[in-house]
Protein backbone atom coordinates (compact mmCIF):
# COMPACT_ATOMS: atom_id res chain seq x y z
CA UNK A 1 0.00 0.00 0.00
CA UNK A 2 1.35 3.32 -1.01
CA UNK A 3 -0.03 4.67 2.71
CA UNK A 4 2.32 3.07 4.30
CA UNK A 5 5.50 4.42 2.71
CA UNK A 6 5.02 7.39 4.45
CA UNK A 7 5.55 8.34 7.75
CA UNK A 8 2.12 10.38 8.38
CA UNK A 9 -0.68 8.99 6.21
CA UNK A 10 -3.38 11.24 6.52
CA UNK A 11 -5.96 8.66 7.17
CA UNK A 12 -8.72 10.87 8.49
CA UNK A 13 -9.67 14.85 8.14
CA UNK A 14 -7.65 16.17 11.34
CA UNK A 15 -4.64 14.66 10.15
CA UNK A 16 -4.75 17.18 6.86
CA UNK A 17 -4.31 19.85 9.40
CA UNK A 18 -0.68 19.84 9.58
CA UNK A 19 1.11 19.09 6.03
CA UNK A 20 -1.49 21.87 5.00
CA UNK A 21 -0.13 23.68 7.27
CA UNK A 22 2.85 23.15 5.91
CA UNK A 23 2.02 23.74 2.21
CA UNK A 24 -0.20 26.86 2.39
CA UNK A 25 2.59 29.56 2.34
CA UNK A 26 4.14 28.01 -0.59
CA UNK A 27 0.99 26.73 -2.63
CA UNK A 28 -0.20 31.19 -2.17
CA UNK A 29 3.25 32.21 -3.24
CA UNK A 30 3.40 30.49 -6.50
CA UNK A 31 -0.30 30.88 -7.56
CA UNK A 32 0.36 34.33 -7.46
CA UNK A 33 3.97 34.66 -9.20
CA UNK A 34 3.28 31.74 -11.64
CA UNK A 35 -0.30 30.76 -12.37
CA UNK A 36 -1.69 34.52 -12.06
CA UNK A 37 0.99 35.66 -14.43
CA UNK A 38 -0.01 33.34 -16.78
CA UNK A 39 -3.71 34.09 -16.24
CA UNK A 40 -3.29 37.72 -16.63
CA UNK A 41 -0.84 37.21 -19.51
CA UNK A 42 -3.90 34.93 -21.47
CA UNK A 43 -5.66 38.09 -20.86
CA UNK A 44 -3.49 40.85 -22.40
CA UNK A 45 -2.72 38.55 -25.10
CA UNK A 46 -6.87 38.48 -26.13
CA UNK A 47 -7.17 42.02 -26.18
CA UNK A 48 -5.89 44.75 -29.22
CA UNK A 49 -5.85 47.92 -29.84
CA UNK A 50 -8.48 49.28 -32.11
CA UNK A 51 -9.73 52.99 -32.99
CA UNK A 52 -12.13 52.52 -30.14
CA UNK A 53 -9.58 51.65 -27.73
CA UNK A 54 -9.39 48.07 -26.29
CA UNK A 55 -11.06 45.10 -27.38
CA UNK A 56 -11.24 41.62 -27.02
CA UNK A 57 -10.31 38.95 -29.66
CA UNK A 58 -7.56 36.84 -31.18
CA UNK A 59 -5.80 39.56 -33.45
CA UNK A 60 -2.42 38.99 -31.58
CA UNK A 61 -2.50 35.40 -32.39
CA UNK A 62 -3.46 35.93 -36.21
CA UNK A 63 -0.48 38.64 -36.07
CA UNK A 64 2.01 35.53 -35.51
CA UNK A 65 0.89 33.70 -38.74
CA UNK A 66 1.98 36.61 -40.96
CA UNK A 67 4.71 38.03 -38.81
CA UNK A 68 7.81 37.10 -41.38
CA UNK A 69 10.71 38.30 -37.65
CA UNK A 70 8.57 36.14 -35.05
CA UNK A 71 9.27 33.20 -38.09
CA UNK A 72 12.96 34.04 -38.12
CA UNK A 73 13.51 34.39 -33.97
CA UNK A 74 11.76 31.20 -33.98
CA UNK A 75 14.10 29.76 -36.64
CA UNK A 76 16.86 30.81 -35.00
CA UNK A 77 16.15 29.41 -31.58
CA UNK A 78 15.95 26.53 -33.36
CA UNK A 79 18.86 26.74 -34.97
CA UNK A 80 21.03 27.55 -32.09
CA UNK A 81 19.27 25.33 -29.84
CA UNK A 82 20.18 22.30 -32.11
CA UNK A 83 23.76 22.97 -32.52
CA UNK A 84 24.60 24.35 -29.31
CA UNK A 85 22.83 21.50 -28.07
CA UNK A 86 25.56 18.80 -30.30
CA UNK A 87 28.65 20.69 -29.16
CA UNK A 88 27.46 21.09 -25.77
CA UNK A 89 26.49 17.11 -25.64
CA UNK A 90 29.66 15.54 -27.74
CA UNK A 91 32.54 17.73 -25.65
CA UNK A 92 31.27 17.08 -22.00
CA UNK A 93 30.82 13.37 -23.79
CA UNK A 94 34.27 13.40 -24.48
CA UNK A 95 35.40 15.00 -21.12
CA UNK A 96 33.70 13.09 -19.02
CA UNK A 97 35.09 9.22 -20.85
CA UNK A 98 38.45 11.11 -20.27
CA UNK A 99 37.74 12.31 -16.84
CA UNK A 100 36.83 9.06 -15.86
CA UNK A 101 40.07 6.83 -16.20
CA UNK A 102 42.56 7.06 -14.08
CA UNK A 103 44.37 9.86 -14.25
CA UNK A 104 46.24 12.89 -11.81
CA UNK A 105 44.92 15.69 -11.19
CA UNK A 106 41.38 14.72 -11.54
CA UNK A 107 39.76 16.92 -8.67
CA UNK A 108 41.74 20.07 -9.93
CA UNK A 109 40.61 19.84 -13.64
CA UNK A 110 37.18 19.26 -12.42
CA UNK A 111 37.05 22.05 -10.78
CA UNK A 112 38.67 24.38 -13.27
CA UNK A 113 36.34 23.25 -15.59
CA UNK A 114 33.48 24.57 -13.62
CA UNK A 115 34.57 27.91 -13.65
CA UNK A 116 32.28 28.94 -16.88
CA UNK A 117 28.56 27.83 -15.66
CA UNK A 118 29.02 28.96 -12.59
CA UNK A 119 29.50 32.87 -13.86
CA UNK A 120 26.54 35.19 -14.00
CA UNK A 121 25.61 35.36 -17.47
CA UNK A 122 26.24 39.06 -17.64
CA UNK A 123 29.71 38.53 -16.51
CA UNK A 124 30.30 35.60 -19.28
CA UNK A 125 28.91 38.47 -21.54
CA UNK A 126 31.41 40.86 -20.91
CA UNK A 127 34.22 38.37 -21.28
CA UNK A 128 33.51 37.64 -24.73
CA UNK A 129 32.66 40.52 -25.76
CA UNK A 130 36.25 41.36 -24.78
CA UNK A 131 37.83 38.39 -25.90
CA UNK A 132 36.44 38.69 -29.32
CA UNK A 133 36.81 42.34 -29.92
CA UNK A 134 38.71 43.02 -33.38
CA UNK A 135 40.68 45.23 -32.22
CA UNK A 136 42.39 44.28 -28.91
CA UNK A 137 40.61 40.92 -28.18
CA UNK A 138 43.12 37.94 -27.16
CA UNK A 139 40.86 35.96 -29.73
CA UNK A 140 42.23 37.42 -32.73
CA UNK A 141 46.03 38.71 -31.24
CA UNK A 142 46.33 35.71 -30.39
CA UNK A 143 45.42 34.33 -33.92
CA UNK A 144 47.84 36.82 -35.16
CA UNK A 145 50.41 36.05 -33.33
CA UNK A 146 50.77 32.49 -35.21
CA UNK A 147 50.42 34.43 -38.46
CA UNK A 148 46.99 34.08 -39.32
CA UNK A 149 45.34 36.74 -41.07
CA UNK A 150 42.16 38.15 -39.05
CA UNK A 151 41.26 41.10 -40.49
CA UNK A 152 37.77 39.73 -41.67
CA UNK A 153 37.17 37.90 -38.51
CA UNK A 154 35.29 40.28 -36.65
CA UNK A 155 33.08 37.98 -34.79
CA UNK A 156 29.73 39.55 -32.99
CA UNK A 157 30.12 42.71 -35.74
CA UNK A 158 29.79 40.73 -38.63
CA UNK A 159 26.07 39.11 -39.66
CA UNK A 160 28.01 36.16 -41.05
CA UNK A 161 30.04 35.06 -37.73
CA UNK A 162 27.85 36.38 -34.83
CA UNK A 163 25.45 33.40 -35.01
CA UNK A 164 28.35 31.26 -34.69
CA UNK A 165 30.00 33.55 -32.15
CA UNK A 166 26.38 33.23 -29.69
CA UNK A 167 26.47 29.27 -29.96
CA UNK A 168 30.56 29.40 -29.36
CA UNK A 169 30.24 31.25 -25.99
CA UNK A 170 26.62 29.11 -24.91
CA UNK A 171 29.16 26.13 -25.66
CA UNK A 172 31.77 27.35 -23.55
CA UNK A 173 29.57 28.41 -20.56
CA UNK A 174 27.44 25.11 -20.37
CA UNK A 175 29.67 22.49 -21.67
CA UNK A 176 30.79 22.29 -18.66
CA UNK A 177 27.19 21.46 -17.04
CA UNK A 178 26.70 18.56 -19.60
CA UNK A 179 30.06 16.89 -18.37
CA UNK A 180 29.50 17.51 -14.76
CA UNK A 181 26.12 15.75 -15.12
CA UNK A 182 27.45 13.01 -17.19
CA UNK A 183 30.59 12.29 -15.30
CA UNK A 184 28.31 12.01 -12.13
CA UNK A 185 26.41 9.26 -14.65
CA UNK A 186 29.93 7.72 -15.32
CA UNK A 187 30.43 7.19 -11.82
CA UNK A 188 27.36 5.73 -10.37
CA UNK A 189 27.95 2.98 -13.04
CA UNK A 190 28.79 -0.34 -11.31
CA UNK A 191 31.94 -2.37 -12.21
CA UNK A 192 30.06 -5.64 -12.80
CA UNK A 193 28.87 -5.17 -16.34
CA UNK A 194 32.23 -4.11 -17.22
CA UNK A 195 33.75 -7.22 -16.19
CA UNK A 196 31.10 -9.14 -17.45
CA UNK A 197 32.02 -7.49 -21.35
CA UNK A 198 35.46 -7.98 -20.29
CA UNK A 199 35.13 -11.80 -20.00
CA UNK A 200 32.74 -12.37 -22.94
CA UNK A 201 35.84 -10.71 -25.15
CA UNK A 202 33.97 -7.51 -26.52
CA UNK A 203 35.80 -4.72 -28.03
CA UNK A 204 35.87 -1.55 -26.26
CA UNK A 205 33.01 0.05 -28.68
CA UNK A 206 30.74 -2.69 -27.95
CA UNK A 207 31.34 -2.09 -24.25
CA UNK A 208 31.18 1.61 -25.21
CA UNK A 209 27.35 1.24 -26.80
CA UNK A 210 26.13 -1.72 -25.09
CA UNK A 211 26.95 -1.34 -21.90
CA UNK A 212 28.40 2.41 -21.08
CA UNK A 213 25.36 4.10 -22.90
CA UNK A 214 22.21 2.32 -21.91
CA UNK A 215 23.38 2.91 -18.28
CA UNK A 216 24.23 6.25 -19.08
CA UNK A 217 20.98 7.08 -21.01
CA UNK A 218 19.14 8.60 -17.79
CA UNK A 219 21.53 11.11 -16.73
CA UNK A 220 22.01 11.66 -20.83
CA UNK A 221 18.28 12.72 -20.99
CA UNK A 222 18.46 14.52 -17.75
CA UNK A 223 21.48 16.68 -19.00
CA UNK A 224 19.93 16.74 -22.82
CA UNK A 225 15.68 18.12 -20.39
CA UNK A 226 17.43 20.88 -18.76
CA UNK A 227 19.88 21.94 -21.51
CA UNK A 228 17.05 22.44 -24.58
CA UNK A 229 14.61 24.01 -21.63
CA UNK A 230 17.82 26.38 -20.98
CA UNK A 231 19.04 27.04 -24.91
CA UNK A 232 14.68 27.77 -26.44
CA UNK A 233 14.56 30.68 -23.72
CA UNK A 234 18.04 31.89 -24.07
CA UNK A 235 18.28 35.57 -23.42
CA UNK A 236 21.44 36.65 -21.30
CA UNK A 237 24.57 36.23 -23.08
CA UNK A 238 22.98 37.17 -26.60
CA UNK A 239 21.73 40.31 -25.20
CA UNK A 240 25.44 41.39 -23.98
CA UNK A 241 26.98 40.24 -26.96
CA UNK A 242 24.92 41.33 -29.77
CA UNK A 243 21.31 42.40 -28.29
CA UNK A 244 19.81 40.06 -31.67
CA UNK A 245 22.28 42.42 -33.87
CA UNK A 246 23.98 42.83 -36.11
CA UNK A 247 20.34 43.87 -37.90
CA UNK A 248 18.26 40.44 -36.82
CA UNK A 249 21.29 38.05 -37.12
CA UNK A 250 21.48 36.63 -33.45
CA UNK A 251 17.60 37.44 -32.93
CA UNK A 252 16.32 34.73 -30.68
CA UNK A 253 12.51 34.02 -29.64
CA UNK A 254 13.32 35.55 -26.34
CA UNK A 255 14.60 38.59 -27.45
CA UNK A 256 12.20 39.55 -29.91
CA UNK A 257 9.58 38.92 -27.13
CA UNK A 258 11.31 41.50 -24.97
CA UNK A 259 11.84 44.00 -27.67
CA UNK A 260 8.11 43.64 -28.31
CA UNK A 261 7.21 44.05 -24.71
CA UNK A 262 9.75 46.42 -23.09
CA UNK A 263 10.74 48.57 -26.32
CA UNK A 264 7.06 48.83 -28.28
CA UNK A 265 5.63 48.73 -25.15
CA UNK A 266 3.02 46.12 -26.92
CA UNK A 267 2.26 43.46 -24.09
CA UNK A 268 -0.81 42.18 -25.78
CA UNK A 269 1.68 40.52 -29.17
CA UNK A 270 4.35 39.96 -26.25
CA UNK A 271 2.42 37.81 -24.07
CA UNK A 272 0.74 35.68 -27.14
CA UNK A 273 4.13 34.96 -28.66
CA UNK A 274 5.20 34.28 -25.01
CA UNK A 275 2.27 31.40 -25.27
CA UNK A 276 3.98 29.91 -28.34
CA UNK A 277 7.38 29.61 -26.65
CA UNK A 278 5.41 28.16 -23.40
CA UNK A 279 3.44 25.57 -25.44
CA UNK A 280 6.61 24.72 -27.15
CA UNK A 281 8.88 23.91 -24.50
CA UNK A 282 6.36 22.11 -22.90
CA UNK A 283 5.91 19.52 -25.25
CA UNK A 284 9.48 19.13 -25.66
CA UNK A 285 9.87 18.31 -22.26
CA UNK A 286 6.86 16.35 -22.05
CA UNK A 287 8.54 14.01 -24.71
CA UNK A 288 12.09 14.02 -22.92
CA UNK A 289 9.92 12.81 -19.65
CA UNK A 290 8.28 10.01 -21.35
CA UNK A 291 11.61 9.00 -22.21
CA UNK A 292 12.83 8.81 -19.00
CA UNK A 293 10.07 7.66 -17.80
CA UNK A 294 10.03 4.82 -20.10
CA UNK A 295 13.57 3.99 -19.17
CA UNK A 296 13.26 3.68 -15.79
CA UNK A 297 10.28 1.22 -16.13
CA UNK A 298 12.46 -1.24 -17.82
CA UNK B 1 51.54 8.02 -25.92
CA UNK B 2 48.24 7.41 -25.43
CA UNK B 3 48.34 8.84 -21.88
CA UNK B 4 50.07 11.67 -23.16
CA UNK B 5 47.53 12.67 -25.37
CA UNK B 6 45.11 12.30 -22.44
CA UNK B 7 46.99 15.21 -20.62
CA UNK B 8 47.43 17.52 -23.42
CA UNK B 9 43.63 17.29 -24.37
CA UNK B 10 42.72 17.80 -20.93
CA UNK B 11 45.48 20.55 -20.44
CA UNK B 12 43.58 22.25 -23.71
CA UNK B 13 40.48 21.96 -22.03
CA UNK B 14 41.32 23.32 -18.84
CA UNK B 15 42.81 26.67 -20.56
CA UNK B 16 40.30 26.85 -22.78
CA UNK B 17 37.60 26.94 -19.70
CA UNK B 18 39.53 29.65 -17.65
CA UNK B 19 42.00 31.72 -19.55
CA UNK B 20 39.22 34.49 -20.67
CA UNK B 21 38.21 34.76 -17.21
CA UNK B 22 41.81 35.45 -16.54
CA UNK B 23 41.87 37.61 -19.62
CA UNK B 24 38.94 40.14 -18.06
CA UNK B 25 41.09 40.11 -14.56
CA UNK B 26 44.05 41.45 -16.79
CA UNK B 27 41.69 44.25 -18.58
CA UNK B 28 40.40 45.24 -14.97
CA UNK B 29 43.93 45.74 -14.08
CA UNK B 30 45.79 47.33 -16.96
CA UNK B 31 46.29 50.73 -17.56
CA UNK B 32 44.66 51.78 -21.05
CA UNK B 33 47.59 52.29 -23.30
CA UNK B 34 47.86 48.43 -21.89
CA UNK B 35 44.41 47.65 -22.96
CA UNK B 36 44.86 47.93 -26.39
CA UNK B 37 48.10 46.54 -26.86
CA UNK B 38 48.65 44.43 -29.61
CA UNK B 39 49.93 41.29 -29.55
CA UNK B 40 47.25 40.76 -26.50
CA UNK B 41 50.07 41.32 -23.21
CA UNK B 42 48.90 38.32 -20.66
CA UNK B 43 51.49 38.15 -18.21
CA UNK B 44 53.33 41.99 -18.35
CA UNK B 45 52.19 44.69 -17.49
CA UNK B 46 51.63 47.52 -14.64
CA UNK B 47 48.91 46.65 -12.74
CA UNK B 48 46.51 49.17 -11.47
CA UNK B 49 43.66 49.57 -8.98
CA UNK B 50 42.36 52.48 -10.94
CA UNK B 51 39.05 50.99 -12.84
CA UNK B 52 37.98 49.27 -9.80
CA UNK B 53 37.88 52.65 -7.42
CA UNK B 54 36.33 54.57 -10.67
CA UNK B 55 33.29 52.09 -10.45
CA UNK B 56 32.87 51.23 -6.94
CA UNK B 57 33.86 54.93 -5.38
CA UNK B 58 32.87 57.19 -8.20
CA UNK B 59 30.38 56.02 -10.38
CA UNK B 60 27.35 53.83 -8.77
CA UNK B 61 28.72 50.17 -9.00
CA UNK B 62 28.76 50.24 -4.57
CA UNK B 63 25.11 51.00 -4.88
CA UNK B 64 24.12 48.05 -7.66
CA UNK B 65 26.85 45.72 -5.49
CA UNK B 66 24.79 46.54 -1.70
CA UNK B 67 20.88 46.13 -3.89
CA UNK B 68 22.33 42.95 -5.18
CA UNK B 69 23.88 41.89 -1.91
CA UNK B 70 20.67 42.35 0.15
CA UNK B 71 18.38 41.29 -2.81
CA UNK B 72 19.78 37.98 -3.11
CA UNK B 73 20.14 37.43 0.82
CA UNK B 74 16.40 38.13 1.38
CA UNK B 75 15.20 36.11 -1.46
CA UNK B 76 16.71 33.19 -0.51
CA UNK B 77 15.73 33.63 3.20
CA UNK B 78 12.05 33.66 2.85
CA UNK B 79 12.29 31.07 -0.47
CA UNK B 80 13.95 28.81 1.93
CA UNK B 81 11.66 28.93 5.26
CA UNK B 82 8.45 28.93 2.32
CA UNK B 83 9.47 26.12 0.44
CA UNK B 84 11.52 23.94 3.43
CA UNK B 85 7.74 23.47 5.22
CA UNK B 86 6.19 22.49 2.10
CA UNK B 87 8.89 20.05 1.09
CA UNK B 88 8.73 18.24 4.74
CA UNK B 89 4.91 18.04 3.90
CA UNK B 90 5.31 16.37 0.71
CA UNK B 91 8.10 14.63 1.93
CA UNK B 92 6.43 12.91 4.69
CA UNK B 93 3.12 13.02 4.45
CA UNK B 94 0.47 11.01 2.11
CA UNK B 95 -2.63 13.25 0.89
CA UNK B 96 -5.36 11.62 -0.45
CA UNK B 97 -6.25 11.11 -4.30
CA UNK B 98 -2.01 11.05 -5.13
CA UNK B 99 -2.25 14.75 -4.23
CA UNK B 100 1.31 15.10 -2.87
CA UNK B 101 3.16 13.69 -5.96
CA UNK B 102 0.69 15.42 -8.38
CA UNK B 103 1.33 18.75 -6.48
CA UNK B 104 5.51 17.94 -6.47
CA UNK B 105 5.43 17.81 -10.28
CA UNK B 106 3.30 20.78 -10.67
CA UNK B 107 5.63 22.51 -8.52
CA UNK B 108 8.65 21.53 -10.23
CA UNK B 109 6.82 22.43 -14.04
CA UNK B 110 6.36 25.71 -12.65
CA UNK B 111 10.43 26.33 -12.73
CA UNK B 112 10.45 25.15 -15.98
CA UNK B 113 8.38 28.56 -17.78
CA UNK B 114 10.86 30.04 -20.02
CA UNK B 115 11.28 33.59 -17.83
CA UNK B 116 10.23 35.78 -20.55
CA UNK B 117 6.57 34.23 -20.04
CA UNK B 118 5.83 35.35 -16.83
CA UNK B 119 8.30 38.68 -17.16
CA UNK B 120 5.57 40.49 -19.15
CA UNK B 121 2.69 39.68 -16.99
CA UNK B 122 5.38 40.51 -14.06
CA UNK B 123 5.99 43.88 -15.35
CA UNK B 124 2.77 44.67 -15.46
CA UNK B 125 1.58 43.33 -12.01
CA UNK B 126 4.39 45.44 -10.00
CA UNK B 127 3.47 48.61 -12.28
CA UNK B 128 -0.34 47.81 -11.15
CA UNK B 129 1.21 47.10 -7.56
CA UNK B 130 3.77 50.63 -8.08
CA UNK B 131 6.61 48.47 -6.88
CA UNK B 132 8.80 49.09 -10.46
CA UNK B 133 12.36 50.45 -9.06
CA UNK B 134 12.09 48.75 -6.17
CA UNK B 135 14.35 46.08 -4.07
CA UNK B 136 11.00 44.73 -2.86
CA UNK B 137 9.74 43.88 -6.41
CA UNK B 138 13.22 41.92 -7.11
CA UNK B 139 12.92 40.02 -3.33
CA UNK B 140 9.09 39.07 -4.12
CA UNK B 141 10.21 37.54 -8.08
CA UNK B 142 13.13 35.78 -6.74
CA UNK B 143 11.64 34.19 -3.53
CA UNK B 144 8.93 32.78 -6.25
CA UNK B 145 12.07 31.77 -8.76
CA UNK B 146 13.84 29.84 -5.89
CA UNK B 147 11.16 28.36 -4.21
CA UNK B 148 10.60 25.38 -6.81
CA UNK B 149 14.17 24.48 -6.45
CA UNK B 150 14.23 24.57 -2.81
CA UNK B 151 11.10 22.41 -2.64
CA UNK B 152 12.70 19.91 -4.56
CA UNK B 153 15.69 19.77 -3.16
CA UNK B 154 14.94 19.61 0.25
CA UNK B 155 11.84 16.85 -0.53
CA UNK B 156 14.66 14.62 -1.22
CA UNK B 157 16.99 15.57 1.75
CA UNK B 158 14.39 14.87 3.63
CA UNK B 159 12.92 11.84 1.89
CA UNK B 160 16.28 10.14 2.43
CA UNK B 161 16.12 10.22 6.36
CA UNK B 162 14.97 7.63 7.96
CA UNK B 163 11.40 7.96 10.12
CA UNK B 164 12.56 6.16 13.34
CA UNK B 165 13.48 9.43 14.38
CA UNK B 166 10.50 11.59 14.10
CA UNK B 167 8.62 8.62 15.69
CA UNK B 168 10.62 8.56 18.61
CA UNK B 169 10.56 12.12 18.74
CA UNK B 170 6.91 12.02 18.73
CA UNK B 171 6.80 9.12 21.36
CA UNK B 172 8.49 11.30 23.69
CA UNK B 173 5.73 13.96 23.62
CA UNK B 174 7.06 16.39 20.83
CA UNK B 175 4.40 18.16 18.87
CA UNK B 176 4.68 17.32 15.10
CA UNK B 177 6.09 21.23 14.70
CA UNK B 178 8.48 20.25 17.25
CA UNK B 179 10.15 16.65 15.91
CA UNK B 180 10.64 19.04 12.77
CA UNK B 181 12.04 21.83 14.71
CA UNK B 182 14.86 20.04 16.93
CA UNK B 183 15.03 16.61 15.12
CA UNK B 184 14.77 16.73 11.22
CA UNK B 185 15.84 20.40 10.97
CA UNK B 186 19.45 19.50 12.43
CA UNK B 187 20.00 16.30 10.19
CA UNK B 188 19.48 18.23 6.83
CA UNK B 189 21.48 21.31 7.65
CA UNK B 190 23.82 20.50 5.01
CA UNK B 191 21.19 20.37 2.85
CA UNK B 192 19.82 23.44 3.92
CA UNK B 193 23.28 25.22 3.44
CA UNK B 194 23.88 24.10 0.29
CA UNK B 195 20.37 24.71 -1.20
CA UNK B 196 20.79 28.00 0.86
CA UNK B 197 24.17 28.43 -1.52
CA UNK B 198 22.89 27.54 -5.03
CA UNK B 199 20.12 30.06 -4.21
CA UNK B 200 22.16 32.64 -3.87
CA UNK B 201 24.10 31.69 -7.04
CA UNK B 202 20.34 31.62 -9.05
CA UNK B 203 19.74 35.43 -7.28
CA UNK B 204 23.04 36.48 -7.75
CA UNK B 205 23.41 35.89 -11.34
CA UNK B 206 19.78 36.42 -12.25
CA UNK B 207 19.19 39.72 -15.57
CA UNK B 208 16.07 39.06 -17.23
CA UNK B 209 13.92 39.93 -14.40
CA UNK B 210 16.20 42.75 -13.03
CA UNK B 211 16.14 44.14 -16.11
CA UNK B 212 13.02 44.95 -16.61
CA UNK B 213 11.98 45.65 -13.25
CA UNK B 214 14.94 48.04 -12.21
CA UNK B 215 15.61 50.86 -14.18
CA UNK B 216 17.41 53.37 -11.69
CA UNK B 217 20.48 53.35 -9.89
CA UNK B 218 19.14 52.74 -6.61
CA UNK B 219 17.21 49.88 -7.54
CA UNK B 220 19.53 47.72 -10.31
CA UNK B 221 21.69 44.80 -9.30
CA UNK B 222 24.97 44.53 -10.15
CA UNK B 223 24.15 42.15 -13.49
CA UNK B 224 21.94 45.37 -14.53
CA UNK B 225 24.83 47.27 -14.32
CA UNK B 226 27.25 46.02 -16.19
CA UNK B 227 24.89 45.29 -19.05
CA UNK B 228 23.98 49.07 -18.87
CA UNK B 229 27.44 50.22 -19.12
CA UNK B 230 27.88 47.43 -22.12
CA UNK B 231 25.23 48.30 -24.43
CA UNK B 232 26.45 51.94 -24.78
CA UNK B 233 28.38 53.08 -27.84
CA UNK B 234 31.53 54.22 -26.02
CA UNK B 235 32.50 51.20 -23.32
CA UNK B 236 34.64 51.69 -20.37
CA UNK B 237 36.21 48.16 -20.67
CA UNK B 238 38.03 48.77 -17.44
CA UNK B 239 34.98 49.66 -15.48
CA UNK B 240 33.22 46.91 -17.00
CA UNK B 241 35.75 44.09 -15.91
CA UNK B 242 36.05 45.74 -12.65
CA UNK B 243 33.02 45.38 -11.95
CA UNK B 244 32.70 41.41 -13.57
CA UNK B 245 35.50 40.49 -11.49
CA UNK B 246 33.91 41.72 -7.54
CA UNK B 247 30.25 39.66 -9.47
CA UNK B 248 32.12 36.90 -9.87
CA UNK B 249 33.75 36.62 -6.41
CA UNK B 250 31.08 35.99 -4.12
CA UNK B 251 29.90 32.81 -6.84
CA UNK B 252 33.05 30.89 -7.09
CA UNK B 253 33.49 31.00 -3.16
CA UNK B 254 29.96 29.77 -3.06
CA UNK B 255 30.78 26.92 -5.95
CA UNK B 256 33.61 25.45 -4.11
CA UNK B 257 31.41 25.64 -0.59
CA UNK B 258 28.98 23.50 -2.46
CA UNK B 259 30.96 21.14 -4.73
CA UNK B 260 29.84 18.16 -3.24
CA UNK B 261 26.00 18.79 -4.66
CA UNK B 262 26.45 20.31 -7.45
CA UNK B 263 25.58 18.02 -9.72
CA UNK B 264 22.26 17.48 -7.30
CA UNK B 265 22.12 21.46 -7.42
CA UNK B 266 22.37 21.39 -10.98
CA UNK B 267 20.15 18.75 -12.06
CA UNK B 268 17.01 19.77 -9.75
CA UNK B 269 17.49 17.03 -7.58
CA UNK B 270 17.67 14.43 -10.48
CA UNK B 271 21.20 12.71 -10.28
CA UNK B 272 22.38 12.66 -6.88
CA UNK B 273 26.65 13.04 -7.86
Amino acid sequence: MLKSKKFFSAANRRDLFFPLILLAPALAVLLSLSIYPLIYSIAISLQYETANGLTWGVSNFGRLISDRFFQIAMLHTFVFAFFALLLEFSIGLGLALLLNTHIRGRGFVRAALLVPMMLPTVVVGVIWRLMLNPNFGAVNGTLKRFGLNTESLTWTASPRLAFGSVVLVDVWQWTPFVFLVLLAGLQAIPQEPYEAALIDGSSRWQTFRYVTLPLLKPAILIALLLRTMDLLRVFDQIFILTEGGPGFATETISLYIYRTAFRFFDFGYAAAMSFVLLAMTNVISTIYIRFLQTKEAR
Amino acid sequence: MKRLGKYIALFVAVLIAVAPVYWMLTISLKLEVDQFASPPAWFLFSPTVAHYTDAFVTRSFGQYLLTSAIVAIVSTISALVIGTLAAYSLARFHLPHNLDNKLSLWILSTRMFPAIVTAVPLFLMMRDLRLINTRLSLIIVYTGFNLPFVVWMMRGFFAELPRDLEEAALVDGDSRFGALWRVVLPLVAPGLAATAVFCLIVSWNEFLFALVLTQTDAAMTLPVGIAGRVTQYEIKWGVMSAAGAVALVPILAFALAVQKYLVRGLSLGAVKG
